[in-house]
């Protein structure tokens, strides 16, 4: 449910503003809402609050930048350094370390840029080194000796034609004084290597410029090696590159690590105080008073003020405002007892509800496991998925809020699942029947007879799910004095006993006697919904009450997907029966794991959309906003606000 | 026979259901995939919106069900 929060003004003495703040601050218990515009006087943004403020932000961008570095950890809780930050021994011990990381950074991004450069020199001069055996081992100095001159060049086309015309072009220069090799070294690139006369290189170096050939050197250490000597060095040194980045990396993390500790202490202090200068911008103020505007859980109202007269004496008075429990300014804040807890993710991540109206979260964990469950429906498949949900949340719980919540709701599921397996006979399937008989305390869910009462039953779900949300409609309507509203689902009501009554009569479930109470209560149900929505209603009145009526029987899922399920795993018990023993085993252990991972997603998300659109949409006014207490979110990192 | 044309009867309102609510889904989840690329808080919706055309299949399996069972 929702909690009921108290909109509340805090007054005090204006030089107390800066510990009033922190005192809120280390509370966590009280949003803040913008008060600036509020007060006789605006408060004024002195230079020393935003000098202040620039100061701290790129101290905490510089300390981020240094803690990256390292291997993330979990941000530290609340604000560790009470009073001001010493900014300027932060400063010093950043300055301090600044010249070392930078030149271990620079020379870590220069290995890593020569990891990602170098196999581009080196793949085409491997792919060239075949094709020129007699040079390859040639040098700078013996191909000076024997006056010969090698350029090596890659074409970006696949086009022998150019190749072609540099021939042509280079027999027109230097007649036939040289010697062309080439080969495909990409998919879109020729290398070639052209050897010549030194005598000609001025001749052919003019063409390759005139031609717009463009030269690129290899690097240094290779330049003036030959192709087969560039070619193991750079081999030698790509082998070699790994470990010179990781060195790199590990003198990074030996320098920082022994101040790590300290700066991320300070860190938080930094963001602590840097949430609560800026915060200052959202408060108003007298002559010589200041005034923040919040909000406050209403259980929580005493214990602020006593924590607030403790810390600050009688100076700070905190004042209840008078708010309306449906004021849509009001933030929302979740309060369920711990076994729902993990539901509240599945309703926030549609939207939150709005202050003051109806919480599904309640509702959502009773529903949500057992309609999991349904669908499900056996007893090897619960036991397989409370077995790994337990494992998730033993090995991932500690590191995710949202996976211990999932795998909480997972378990619940699979309790459910093991009931409806004991309900409807399932053991993997019909395995559990073909080994020891029809077994089911209900029904045999496959079974040709459980087809009728199994789309009964998905209805009946249905019928009750909607109605309690059309219930709910009209609950909420009653406490917001929303007449029109509360008429419309009084009327849909009456027209969906009416036809229930209609159905039970039909199906020999009820006495003649129902047939007139409840042609009665459709027209009249009708003719409410109709009227209330002006002339359009003539036609929009029918229109939403069919699609109530879809509603209900989208609920029918429940069957079909459970079936689907069901016939999925005698199909994989079949194909396993045919042939030899333990290649029966591996088939229907396949087809048994497929369907598992099916039934493990499939399911809840069918669940959950009939939540989402048969149920919620009977009554869930959305638009929440949550509720963000000054200074409970020590992950958060303000930007300084302009 | 006519046990062969009830089970025809019903693979087809099922099948065709099916084609139709795949067609649907396909063109939502394409245009959800953009809008959770831009707006990761439209998740939810966006999944509600690729949902709702479901009901078209439901209801044809409801049809092949009644097919099956009262005829």
């Amino acid at each position: 449910m929702l909690a009921h929060m108290t909109q509340v003004r805090i007054i005090g003495h204006k030089p107390e503003l800066a510990h009033a703040l922190e005192e809120l601050y280390g509370l966590g218990l009280v949003e803040l809402a913008d008060a600036s515009e509020t007060s006789s006087t605006p408060f004024a943004h002195h230079g020393e609050h935003q000098a202040r403020r620039d100061a701290l932000a790129f101290l905490l961008a510089g300390t981020d930048a240094v803690l990256e570095l390292l291997p993330p950890q979990p941000a530290l809780l609340g604000d560790p350094v009470p009073g001001p930050v010493d900014t300027a021994a932060l400063h010093d011990e950043l300055d301090a370390l600044a010249p070392d990381i930078e030149t271990l950074t620079g020379r870590r991004e220069a290995l890593r840029d020569e990891l990602v450069t170098l196999p581009r020199y080196l793949e085409p001069l491997r792919r060239l080194l075949p094709l020129v055996p007699e040079l390859a081992d040639l040098d700078g100095p013996a191909l000076a000796r024997l006056r010969l001159d090698t350029v090596t060049l890659v074409l970006n086309t696949d086009d022998e034609r150019v190749l072609g015309a540099l021939r042509d072009e280079l027999e027109q220069a230097i007649g036939d004084q040289f010697e062309l090799v080439s080969t495909q070294v990409d998919k879109q690139a020729i290398g070639c290597v052209i050897v010549f006369s030194h005598d000609m290189a001025a001749d052919v170096h003019r063409l390759l410029g005139h031609e717009h050939v463009r030269h690129v050197a290899l690097p240094d250490p290779y330049a003036h090696l030959s192709i087969g000597e560039s070619v193991r060095a750079m081999e030698h040194r790509l082998a070699a590159l790994p470990e010179l980045i990781e060195a790199a990396g590990a003198d990074l993390t030996s320098l920082v690590l022994p101040h790590a500790e300290g700066l991320r202490t300070m860190r938080a202090g930094t963001a602590a105080e840097l949430e609560q200068v800026n915060a200052i911008g959202r408060t108003g103020s007298t002559r010589r008073t200041f005034v923040a505007l919040g909000w406050v859980p209403s259980s929580d109202l005493t214990a602020v003020r006593i924590e607030l007269e403790t810390r600050l004496g009688p100076t700070v008075v905190v004042e209840e405002l008078a708010s309306s429990p449906r004021d849509p300014d009001a933030p929302v804040l979740m309060r369920n007892p711990r076994w729902a807890r993990p539901f509240e993710f599945f309703v926030g991540f549609l939207d939150l509800p709005r202050a003051g109206s109806v919480d599904p979260t309640l509702l959502t964990a009773l529903f949500l496991p057992l309609m999991f469950g349904v669908m499900v429906g056996d007893v090897a498949y619960g036991v397989i998925l409370l077995a790994l949900a337990l494992l998730a949340r033993q090995r991932f719980a500690a590191r995710s809020a949202v996976l211990s919540d999932l795998s909480w709701v997972l378990v619940a599921g699979a309790l459910w699942s093991i009931m409806f397996g004991v309900l409807f006979g399932e053991f993997f399937g019909d395995l559990g029947k073909r080994m020891y008989g029809d077994w089911s305390l209900w029904m045999y869910r496959p079974g040709a007879e459980a087809l009728k009462p199994l789309l009964l039953f998905a209805i009946g779900i249905g019928a009750a799910h909607v109605v309690l949300g059309v219930v709910l409609g009209a609950w909420q309507a009653v406490r917001s004095g929303e007449h029109r509203t509360l008429l419309d689902k009084l009327g849909t009501l009456l027209v969906l006993t009416g036809l229930f009554g209609i159905a039970g009569w039909a199906a020999d479930h009820l006495p003649g006697g129902v047939v007139t109470p409840s042609v009665g209560a459709i027209i009249v149900g009708l003719v409410l919904v109709m009227s209330l929505h002006g002339a359009l209603g003539m036609v929009m009145g029918p229109l939403e009450l069919i699609g109530t009526l879809g509603n209900v029987l989208s609920y029918l899922r429940l069957a079909a997907v459970g079936l689907a399920s069901a016939y999925l795993a005698i199909v994989a018990n079949e194909l396993g029966s045919a042939g030899p023993i333990w290649m029966g085993v591996l088939i229907a252990a396949f087809f048994h794991t497929l369907n598992l991972a099916l039934a493990a997603f499939s399911p809840m998300i069918q669940a959950l959309r009939l939540h989402y659109v048969e149920f919620y949409s009977k009554f869930l006014i959305g638009g929440g906003r949550p509720f963000r207490p000054f200074g409970q979110q020590p992950g958060d990192v303000p930007a300084a606000t302009p | 026979m006519e046990a062969g044309l009830i089970a025809i009867g019903a693979g087809l309102a099922v099948g065709l259901t099916a084609l139709a609510t795949g067609l649907a889904q396909s063109r939502i989840g394409a245009a959800a995939m953009g809008v959770i690329a831009e707006r990761p808080e439209l998740t939810g919706r966006a999944i509600l919106m690729l949902a709702i055309p479901e009901t078209l299949v439901i209801l044809g399996f409801a049809v092949a069900a009644m097919a099956i069972v009262l005829l």
